[in-house]
């Protein structure tokens, strides 16, 4: 494999709350390579957007601080950089979808005079003309259609799916090297999601960036993730490549997950859901943090009283879990009761 | 003699009817919200937000409602219950014309029909207690039946959803989104009804308490046969849970069927589109199936296209489709009626093994 694009190593980030220090992010690693896009799936509360926005220095200071940890793109810790030269680093060398275009774009400004500011910021010398010309270009390229015109409009004139394709233009505008897209479409309807999908592939291969997809929809990470990675109370519990953590995966959460999972195109005689709530970080279960809801662990000891540490299993392929080599027998017995097949039998 | 009628009919109402018989039935509905301007608030247009829209939902069995957003869906559950009036059309719960009823007999009716929403956060008060907000309902139809009937009810109820009875004395915030939609549910239950209304009732769930909320529906429906009217715009959720399925697009239902008939033999265009955008899970399968990418966007629903409501958006538009309104019937037999001129199945989920 090629050297990695963007490496972060044991991030802690952490919060303080009234009741106490909260680890939002509890020594997460993972990589990014060139071209990939990276899926990283979790719950509401499982630390996948405080990892990205403590990549990029936009954890609120305080209650928030990064605690330890390093963010290596092309080698260069961005921890260590101050505001300024951070903020050449932001929607230059990285870049950022947010979920809500609507509340990300500035209403009062039109969208092109927005994307403009985006290329003026980190290129002073380009000229009116020039920008906009270079914006209609890429509102072209994200399929906003008379992307002339459409420059001069303002946001609330956009519809959802545009707004999106907005975004997309302004995050590849600079030609990122990493991309970061936090819940991307799941404020949209579902054809307006496989439009906005495809803009995004399109944006990727137009810019090589390493993407980061983290969204909950597993539906979206099935579709475009190359590799993924699974996280649970603020730590990662599994990765491997996206047919690796469908068809065989290595963690019950994960397991839990697909067990959980309505199917639009197979009948499944039972859903299994994964019992009991996420876990609150203010008091995360002792032990593996999962074990309160295991199926697997079924309460042994050492899952109560020892974390698991995130072992290699193989080249990029990681799992959380003591008793990771019995997930096969745990896979055959929940196909056994959903009916659904993960071993990828259409 | 008219007093024993009223009451035979109310007796009636409130029985249970046979598993697959008709309870609901909707006929024509038709939804449109005054759009006013000028000085005066004239009327100056309407948003079409349902327009003749039909179907019927059998005892213990569940129809779906998907579409995207503004299609109409939440708009047709809410007529139903008469949160909103509908501007024309019928609707007779168990052969009886809701609109033709008085608002007393109407509220007896509200036992049969509850309703279900969204958004867990917004749908409880705040305020009050989670054994008020079950018992409220049984209060108001005078079922609360003293302190300890009525706690032990509330109790029981809770327990039916799976809360716990003793977490009843708190309040909405503390519990989570799964546990405030179980309390929901528990609260819709609270009349025994025959009818529950689910407008998205999983939709702000995370996927594992998702799945939990939809075994819950799953089993009170086999263990009280309860018809349900589930609308949702997820169709992995649809498929899971529902017995037939009317797809709507800008106010219309296009095409309605068995859910095996939507979707693995879809003949209008919108459906096969819809289904060829939802993502599956499987990344084997990615690129193996033929995308159907719709161009632009759903048309204001207050100027919507002549003729077919699609077709400005549909790759077999021709000129019939600005002229007619293709009829919603049966168009190839298999009692699968579909909304379009041309009409025609295409498996758009299965996958090209090759």
């Amino acid at each position: 494999m090629t050297e990695p694009l963007l490496s972060i190593r044991d991030l802690v980030t952490e919060f303080a709350t009234p009741d106490g220090v909260v680890h939002a992010v509890d020594g997460v690693s993972y990589d990014v390579y060139p071209g990939e896009t990276l899926g990283v799936v979790g719950e509401s509360g499982s630390g996948k957007s405080v990892t990205v926005m403590s990549i990029l220095g936009l954890i609120p200071q305080p209650p928030g601080r990064v605690a330890n940890g390093e963010v290596l793109l092309e080698g260069r810790d961005l921890l260590t950089l101050s505001e300024r030269e951070m903020r050449l680093v932001r929607g230059k060398e990285i870049a950022m979808i947010f979920q809500d275009p609507m509340t990300s774009l500035n209403p009062v400004l039109t969208v092109g005079d927005q994307l403009s500011e985006a290329i003026v910021t980190h290129d002073a010398d380009i000229g009116e003309d020039a920008a906009r010309e270079r914006v209609v270009g890429l509102l072209e390229l994200v399929g906003v259609p008379n992307a002339d015109d459409r420059f001069d409009q303002y946001p609330h004139e956009y519809s959802g799916g545009m707004r999106q394709r907005a975004m997309i233009a302004m995050a590849i505008a600079n030609q990122p090297k990493v991309l970061i897209a936090d819940e991307p479409t799941t404020a949209l309807d579902v054809t307006i999601q496989a439009q906005v999908l495809e803009v995004l592939q399109k944006a990727q291969d137009e810019t090589n960036a390493g993407t980061i997809l983290i969204t909950h929809d597993l539906g979206v990470i099935a579709e475009m993730a190359d590799r993924v990675v699974v996280m649970y109370g603020g730590r990662v519990v599994e990765s491997g490549t996206a047919e690796e953590i469908f068809h065989s995966p290595k963690h019950p959460y994960t397991l839990g997950l697909l067990s959980s999972l309505t199917r639009p195109n197979v009948d499944l005689e039972r859903l299994e859901p994964i019992p009991g709530q996420p876990p609150s970080l203010i008091n995360l279960p002792s032990g593996c943090s999962f074990h309160p809801r295991c199926h697997l662990g079924q309460g042994r000891a050492v899952c109560r009283s020892e974390v698991p540490p995130l072992l290699e299993l193989g080249v990029g392929r990681r799992s959380a879990c003591h008793f990771h080599e019995e997930m096969s027998q745990e896979v055959a017995r929940v196909e056994q009761e959903t009916g659904a097949h993960f071993d990828g039998e259409l | 003699m008219s007093t024993t009628a009223t009451a035979a009919s109310e007796q009636d109402l409130h029985a249970r009817s046979p598993l697959g018989t008709e309870i609901l039935r909707v006929e024509s509905l038709t939804k449109h919200f005054p759009i006013r301007g000028g000085l005066f608030r004239r009327q100056v247009g309407a948003v079409q937000a349902v327009d003749d829209v039909s179907f019927a939902v059998r005892a213990g069995e569940t129809v779906g409602l998907v579409g995207e957003s503004g299609c109409g869906k939440s708009t047709t559950g809410r007529c139903i219950v008469r949160l909103l009036d509908p501007t024309d059309g019928q609707i007779y719960f168990k052969g009886v014309d809701l609109a033709g009823l008085t608002s007393r007999r109407m509220r007896e009716l509200r036992r049969e029909i509850q309703i279900m929403f969204q958004d867990p956060y917004a749908s409880l008060n705040p305020r009050i207690s989670v054994n008020e907000i079950i018992g409220e309902p049984l209060r108001i139809f005078g079922r609360y039946r003293g302190e300890h009937k009525g706690k032990e009810r509330v109790a029981e109820l809770m327990r039916l959803v799976g809360l716990n009875p003793e977490h009843g004395n708190r309040f909405p915030h503390e519990f989570s989104g799964g546990q405030r939609q179980r309390i929901g549910v528990a609260r819709a239950l609270a009349l025994d009804p025959q009818l529950i209304i689910l407008d998205e009732p999983v939709s702000a769930l995370d996927v594992s308490i998702q799945a939990q909320v939809i075994n819950l529906l799953d089993e009170l429906q086999e263990r009280l046969g309860l018809a349900y009217l589930f609308i949702a715009h997820d169709l992995s959720v649809v498929r899971h849970l529902c017995d037939r399925v009317a797809v709507m697009y800008l106010g219309k239902i296009v095409e309605f069927g068995t859910k095996h008939e939507i979707f693995d033999n879809p003949t209008h265009p919108y459906t096969q589109a819809l289904l060829s955008a939802v993502p599956i899970t499987d990344p084997r399968m990615r690129g193996k199936r033929e995308r159907i990418m719709l161009e632009g966007d759903v048309p204001s629903p207050s100027n919507p296209p002549s003729g077919c409501r699609f077709r400005t958006r549909c790759w077999k538009a021709e000129e019939i489709c600005a002229t007619e309104v293709p009829e919603l019937t049966d168009r190839f037999g298999h009692g699968h009626p579909s909304a379009c001129h041309f009409a025609e199945p295409r498996a758009v989920l299965r996958v090209d093994p090759s």
